[in-house]
This record gives structure tokens, sequence and C-alpha cells, in this order.
């Protein structure tokens, strides 16, 4: 009888490991009756869309394509909206199979995770964590498995290496450019209406992750053009310097820009009594007006600007707990991405794994860039939400997705171009 | 008398010597920096918050620790009480008091599942409590379906956090530990089995009960840990593969150094003592903008030095005490 409770309490915690990590289910084929990996059966979903039917006539998506996703990051808001979209939706859509790698923590567990998708038969991989994407490339262009960025970009310079690279399919996300005007354009927001005292929440750029930088660099930009004649940060005073300062730094720095303040700053995500204490102090800094933050800004300082005037601006996702903090008063301002976006690198993915990849008209890989869907009202992110939460029509629908099985790259271009709120509701 | 008085002044230089220097040595870093270390509110309330967190952690650590039971799983229990707590009081709009109510009975629980787990599997400890470590947060992971819990607009639940609760927390935590270990029958059965398992055993102590109420009272104190974690921000991160772990570290260092001072005094006493040092440490990281990288050399250093004495306490004494010897005779010869 002990032996039989040993063995049951050790099952269960076995299947406790798997929790919240490793394959997912196969939901896609619920409707397919008969339909498994590898087989040969039609695997079509059911949409009753003749256009689509045409699209099935030219690419052979009878058969389940299995699609690796890496990630290295499964809890926040964001990643977990991302993952709802492609096992949610476009798995029920497409005759595909997502298996979900572990959260990644390092360069080595990226290289372990694809050798395991490899030996699990996948013919694409959709990359979500950027530990060594150099090395995943080569990886992948090895194995002869094809690759996609999603949510991101290479540098200029990793794309002009990779870019002719057969299995690379090419990245789609926002630019460094664009990160730098999200921060950019969040700073203006708040220096137009004439506010002086900011503090800056830094995220990840202790870890040097370039978009936390970035966005940061296009928040002090702004500050410095509207600090006055003379006004510099650290001596810096144009983009590409102030990059290279907090690149130098590891930080922002607090300070005086001409007229305009920094009072205070926090990096890092180190979630232990002296990182929520500095948080704590930093959002009760005298005078402060907002806290102006690279990342998730109201979860580390909403309740301690509770009862203040401080403003909270943040860069995430569109998550119900931030309606509740813009309800609130907490949260002010929101960049967020919309789930929806990593639509178009997926069918980039699934076509080149049908066999028809998509290029640019040199024949290289993708390298597209996407924006931010800002709420600056309780209205405006309601909107939003209402569309990035849904399962049953998102933001790009099937419908819409669709469009892109056997477009040629200009229609691509100008489908992934036309990111905004507004734009999507209007295709 | 004289030998009396300075007797007393030597068991509190003793008892109070390490949280003593401790502050003196952060008052002095801000000093040099031009900072005080308590300056606002927000000050205190991060001080007592660390204090009464670490010293719970400390409390549930040692209890199993000091048997021979590696509890990795602890911080899960912490984790996971909170979200069963959040989300029922979030739902349901219960108050503050009630969320700490089902906080304890839910780490209670999940403690006396984890001492179950172990007494029935037999494995040992480290693997039972990675087990149950892994089993709680994706549990905590599914409940939430990985979103955590979130009320940072609720502001009853997130009210909690003030000098005054804090300093509760303490004393309660405190007093209710000294009674369940010093003066209850549970506490004598486990001072037996610490001190002598076999022979604890054959005198007709139960060491399968002892084990689960020691699990139990550890789930529980994790749970006003986790309670008081998830009341600072009104946010519960989620966390998984072994994410949750790192909160037992934060105990180590004050449970050595409530094990030197226990010497001296209750060894309850020294892990609170061991809990306000490392708080006067974490508040002075908070106020110079301490980087992480440096608050964990500089932690890690603190924990080895304090080991290294430990271990060669006696040579050092042996040393200093050959020194005035020499001291003495050469003084001697002089004459």
């Amino acid at each position: 009888m002990k032996k039989f409770w040993a063995l049951l309490l050790t099952a269960a915690m076995t299947v406790s490991m798997l929790t919240g990590c490793g394959g997912s289910s196969q939901p896609a084929q619920a409707d397919t009756a008969g339909n498994e990996a590898g087989s040969d059966s039609t695997g079509q979903t059911d949409t009753g869309d003749n256009a689509a039917q045409d699209i099935a006539a030219d690419l052979d998506m009878s058969k389940t394509v299995k699609i690796g996703i890496l990630v290295s990051d499964a809890t926040t808001a964001e990643a977990l909206a991302f993952r709802t979209y492609y096992t949610e939706y476009i798995q029920k859509q497409y005759n595909v199979e997502m298996i979900y790698s572990d959260e990644l923590t390092d360069a080595a567990g990226e290289t372990s995770a694809i050798d395991t998708f490899i030996t699990n038969n996948c013919k694409a991989i959709i990359s979500f964590s950027s530990f060594d994407r150099a090395a995943q490339i080569e990886q992948c262009e090895g194995a002869g498995v094809y690759y996609a960025v999603a949510t991101g970009t290479l540098t200029d310079e990793e794309y002009e290496t990779y870019k002719g690279y057969e299995h690379y399919v090419g990245a789609i996300g926002p630019s460094l450019d664009v990160e730098f005007e999200t921060g950019y354009n969040m700073a203006k927001h708040y220096l137009d209406q004439g506010t002086t005292n900011f503090a800056i929440f830094g995220g990840a750029i202790p870890y040097y992750t370039e978009m936390h930088i970035y966005r940061a660099a296009g928040m002090i930009t702004a500050m410095v053009e509207a600090g006055g004649d003379g006004a510099s940060y650290q001596g810096a005073a144009v983009k590409d310097a102030i990059i290279g300062q907090i690149f130098a730094d590891g930080e922002v720095k607090t300070g005086a820009i001409g007229n305009v303040n920094i009072l205070g700053y926090v990096g890092g995500y180190d979630m232990d009594d002296a990182w929520f204490g500095k948080c704590a102090q930093m959002a009760q800094t005298t005078d402060l007006e907002v806290i102006l933050a690279v990342g998730n800004g109201s979860d580390f300082f909403g309740t301690a600007i509770a009862g203040t005037d401080v403003k909270i601006a943040s860069v995430d996702a569109y998550a119900s707990s931030y309606g509740e903090a813009m309800e609130a008063g907490m949260l002010d301002y929101l960049a967020g991405k919309f789930s929806a976006s990593i639509g178009p690198i997926f069918i980039a993915t699934y076509r080149a794994a049908l066999g028809a990849p998509i290029r640019t008209a040199d024949g290289n890989a993708l390298a597209l860039s996407q924006g931010y869907w800002i709420a600056e009202n309780v209205e405006d992110f309601g909107a939003y939400y209402a569309v990035d939460s849904s399962v049953e029509s998102p933001a790009y629908t099937k419908d819409l997705l669709d469009t892109l099985l056997t477009a040629d790259y200009a229609t691509f271009e100008n489908f992934v171009g036309k990111y905004s709120f507004a734009e999507i509701q209007n295709m | 008398m004289k030998t009396g008085k300075t007797n007393g002044l030597k068991r509190i230089v003793e008892i109070a010597g390490i949280p003593a220097a401790a502050f003196l040595i952060m008052v002095l870093l801000c000093g040099i920096q031009g900072v005080k270390l308590f300056e606002m509110e927000g000050n205190w309330i991060l001080f007592f918050r660390a204090a009464a967190s670490v010293m719970l952690t400390t409390f549930a650590l040692s209890l199993n620790l000091n048997s021979g039971r590696f509890d990795f799983s602890i911080g899960s229990v912490a984790l996971l009480s909170s979200v069963i707590s959040a989300s029922i009081c979030t739902a349901a709009g219960l108050p503050t008091i009630v969320m700490l109510m089902i906080s304890i009975i839910a780490g209670a629980l999940l403690g006396a599942i984890s001492g179950a787990v172990y007494v029935i599997v037999k494995l040992p400890p480290i693997i039972v409590s990675l087990g149950v470590a892994l089993f709680y947060e994706g549990f905590a992971f599914s409940i939430t379906k990985g979103y955590g819990v979130s009320f940072v607009a609720n502001a009853e639940l997130t009210s909690f956090p003030s000098v005054a609760n804090y300093l509760l927390i303490i004393v309660c935590g405190l007093l209710l530990f000294i009674f369940l270990f010093d003066y209850t029958q549970f506490g004598y059965d486990y001072k037996a089995l610490l001190s002598g398992q076999k022979v604890a055993v054959n005198t007709g102590i139960k060491e399968i009960p002892n084990a689960v109420g020691c699990y139990t009272i550890a789930g529980a104190l994790m749970g006003v840990v986790g309670f008081i974690s998830a009341t600072n921000t009104g946010t519960i991160q989620m966390a998984l593969n072994f994410g949750s772990i790192g909160t037992m570290f934060t105990a180590f260092l004050p449970m050595f150094i409530g094990g030197f001072i226990g010497r001296f005094c209750n060894e309850k006493i020294g892990y609170l003592l061991g809990a306000v040092t490392t708080a006067f440490i974490s508040l002075m990281y908070a106020r110079l903008n301490v980087d992480a990288s440096v608050q964990q050399i500089v932690t890690a250093l603190i924990l080895v030095g304090f080991l290294i004495y430990l271990n060669n306490e006696n040579k050092i004494i042996e040393l200093v005490q050959l020194k005035k010897l020499m001291g003495k005779t050469g003084a001697e010869k002089g004459k």
C-alpha cells in the first residue's frame, strides 16, 4: 500500500514538472478526424471560406507541420498573450502543431531546446528567445530547419551576415528604431503637457537588453530636446551619443537635463527587499510627476503612488490588470504590443515549411518592423483589449492571414507595415 | 556585584553586538554618501517588512534544516498560499485580515502535504522538496493561467504595509514560535528528536507526526511571508522551474547569525536579530541604490566570512589569547 502511495505521489510530481512548459496539446486536430502529426490526411480546418480552399490548392497543407517555439519568458502578460494567440487561435485555424520550449535562461538552453525540436521532427522554429541569435540561426541552417525571429529584429550586422541563409525566414517585430521612437513619444507626450520632473524605470538596462536601452534613450532624447538651449544628458545631446552613454553606464543617471529633471532611476528585476525598497523610494521622490517605464511599470510602482498625483507610463502588452490600473488612475499611458502581431511571422514560417518561402526582391530574408498600440486613456485601452484578448476574432484573423499565404513581398511588407489599431480594423 | 554587572554588559554585547555593529556600519556607509539610513516613512516600512519577512522565513527554514531536512519548497508554499488567498479575496471582495487568515491556513495545508509526501515517499527530503516546489509552482501557474494575481487597484488589500502591522507580525510570530517550541509537548519532542532521534523514538516520541507538524508550521509561516510579499505591491508574479527557491536563500545569513547569537540567548531571538541585521543591510542597499551584482557579492562575502569565523572560532580565540599572553610576558620581561 505504501509503495502504491509512493508511486502515485511520484507520478503526480512528475506530471506537475510538465505543467506550464513543454509541448502543447493539439486542439487544431480535434475537429479534423483522424488527422495526426505527419499523417497524410487532409488536416484542413473547416472555415467554409472559398478563398482558403483556393489557397489550399496551391499549397499542400494536408500534413501537420510541427513548429518549435523558443521562449525565454513564460509568465509575463506579453508572453502569455502571444502564447494564447498561437495555441488558442493559430493552432486551431491551421494544420500546425506548436511545441513550446521550457522557459530558457541562457544560450546553452536555446541550443538544447533546438536539438529537442529537431529530434521531434519540427520543420521550423519561431524564436522569442534572444540569448544568442547567431548560434540559433547557424544551428537551424546546419540542420535544415527554418528559423524565424518573432517580436524582435537582428542588428544590421547580423542581418547582413544571415540574410542570405536559405533557412533563415527573417524577423518581424519592433526594430530598435521603433523602440527608440516608442520611448521618445512616451516622454514627449508628457513634456508637451509641461511635465518636467520624471523618474525612469530601466527594466533590463542593467542586463544590456537593447530594446530597453533604446526606449530609455528615446525618452532622454525627448527630454534633451525639451530641456532648452545647451541641454544634454551626461554631455550627450544626440540619439547615438545618448544610446552610447547608457550602454557605457549600464544605467540611467539621475540629474538635470536643462529644464527637465530625472529625479530617480531604478533598473533590474531583482524582486528582493532592497529592490522593492528602491522602487518605493523612487516613486515617493518629492516633486515627481511621471514615472516612465521601459517595461511594466504599474505592477511595481502602482501601490507606491496610490493617493498621489504621480502618473505611470509603461511599455508592455494588453492585459486585464493594466486596464484595472488605468481605471484606478495608476497607469496613465500604455504602449502595448498586440498579441496578433506575431501572426505574419507565423505565416512566413509556415510558408517556408510548406515549400513556398517569402523573400525580399533581392531574395533575402525578411526584416520588417512593427510598432505598438498606444492607449492614452481607459476608452482606448478597452477597445484595444477587447480585440487583443479575443481568441475568436483577434486583430489578425485567419481570413486576413490567409491573404499572406500567397502574397508577394510587397503585399506582405505593406500588410505588416499597417499595424496600428485603426489600420488593422479597416483591413 | 561588579562581576555580575560586567557579565550582564558582556551578555548584552554578545547578543546585540552583531545587529548594532551592522546598524553602525550601514549608518556610516550612508553618511559617507550623504544619505540618511532612515529618512522617510518608506524607509521604516522597508526595514520592518524585511525584518518580518526574513525572520519568518528563517524560522521556517531552520525548523526543518536543524533536523536535517533541507526544504526547497518553502518559497513555493509562500507563492501558492498567497495566490490562493489573493484570488479568493479579490473575487469575493474580502478584507485584508481574511486574506492573512486564508494565507496561513493554505500555507499550513500545503506544508502538511509537503511533510506527508516526505514521510510517505521516504525519499531524501532534498529530492522530495524539489518535487513539491515544482508541483506548487506549476499549480500556481495553472490556476492563474500564468498571469499571476494582480490587485494593484484594490485599496483594501494593499493597505496592509505599515510599521505597526509589520511590528505586530514580528512580535506575534516570535512569541508564538517561542511558545510552540519552548513550552509545549510538541516542542519538547522536537528538541528531543533533534538531540538524538533513536533515543527519543525509543522513549516513545513519534517522529513522523512531529516531522509533519514541523512542515505544517513552516508552511503556515511561509503563508504569512507570501501574504507580506503580495500585499506589498499588489501583484504576485509567477515562478517556474524552481524560480521560487530564491526565497529560501534569504534566510541563510540570518540563520547563521541567529545560531551564533543563540549561544547567549534564546535561539529564536537570535533569528530575529539575524533578520534585523539583514534588514539593515537591505535598507542600505536601497538607500544607496546599490547595484544588484554588487549586492550579491557583498552578501556572499559576509556569509562566507561569517562561516569562516564560525569554523575557525577556537583557533581565532586561541590566537588572540596567545597574543595577549605574549604581550604580558614581554611586558614582565621588560620590567
